[in-house]
């Protein structure tokens, strides 16, 4: 694949990728953006192995998601402050931010479970592709799916 | 597994849009020609590498080819090397020139062989960091 073909592919499908990260990131634009364009730099640098069976947003998401379980397990430490600080400053900024009640809620799953619910709610994949996203099986994505469901319907009191 | 309407409806409603495609464009591109870049200067230091490996290995064969032929050359019975000086030292030097040649040549492989196998590590390294 040239550069120019995926940068064509690329523009089409980032704002899918970007949405599914910044769901991730619950609602945090500037880490969304930044794991955006690592997952894209991977995937510029190993697309020439890449066979193209019609398959690039999921390759893409692939990236994307195991980029975010990387940035998940390099911040684990400072995790805890950063999410205490997030909901202290919640309290002052909810108009500030669009979303907020759902991100603040997907905040609660863990990154797992956030996958497999955004993947499932927002991206709209089914449950065997979101298996081969996460390179799981498809029960453990069921499994992901139904606790991160009953957890986010708690959350949001639907 | 069905989904649940009131959770789809509330991501839907929600999904993002993105104002600064162009933006985010842009930057992707400048990383891709940073990385690129690095990427070229890895690949120019393999072959650099591969080069050095090439010219150690063929001066090896020559010096080694040399040092062999001249130590066989000479008789097996008269030391390979003298000095104009006598004493008990240089004297044990030269009785045992063959030896401490012998020696030397084999230190000097070992090493050339340690070189190699380095610098074959260190391109496989380079190689792994490049598709990492």
């Amino acid at each position: 694949m040239t550069r120019e073909v995926f940068i064509a592919h690329v523009e089409r499908e980032q704002e899918a990728l970007r949405g599914f990260l910044l769901a991730l990131c619950c609602g945090k634009k500037d880490d969304a953006d930044d794991l955006a364009q690592d997952a894209l730099v991977k995937a510029y640098l190993s697309c020439a192995g890449y066979q193209d069976k019609g398959k690039f947003r999921s390759w893409l998401f692939k990236i994307a998601y195991n980029t975010f379980l990387n940035h998940k397990a390099s911040l684990r430490c400072t995790e805890s402050i950063d999410e205490a600080r997030a909901l202290v400053s919640s309290t002052h900024a909810d108009s500030e931010f669009e979303h907020q009640d759902l991100y603040l809620a997907l905040r609660t799953l863990p990154p797992k479970e956030r996958s497999a619910i955004t993947l499932f709610y927002l991206n709209g994949y089914n449950i065997k592709e979101i298996a081969a996203i996460t390179d799981t099986s498809e029960d453990a994505v069921k499994k992901q799916l139904s606790r991160g469901r009953d957890k986010l319907k708690e959350k949001l009191k639907l | 597994m069905m989904k649940d309407k009131a959770l789809e409806e509330l991501f839907l409603a929600q999904k993002p849009h993105f104002s600064d495609n162009a933006d985010f464009i842009a930057s992707l591109t400048k990383r891709m020609d940073a990385v690129e870049y690095l990427k070229q200067h890895q690949e120019a230091t393999i072959r650099r590498y591969k080069m050095m490996m090439v010219v150690a290995f063929m001066v090896g064969i020559i010096s080694g080819a040399v040092s062999i032929g001249y130590v066989l050359s000479t008789p097996a019975d008269e030391p390979l090397f003298t000095f104009q000086v006598q004493t008990g030292f240089l004297l044990w030097l030269a009785e045992n020139s063959r030896l401490i040649a012998a020696t030397g040549l084999s230190l000097l492989m070992t090493l050339g062989v340690i070189s190699i196998i380095s610098n074959v590590q260190d391109i496989q390294h380079m190689r792994a960091c490049l598709k990492a």
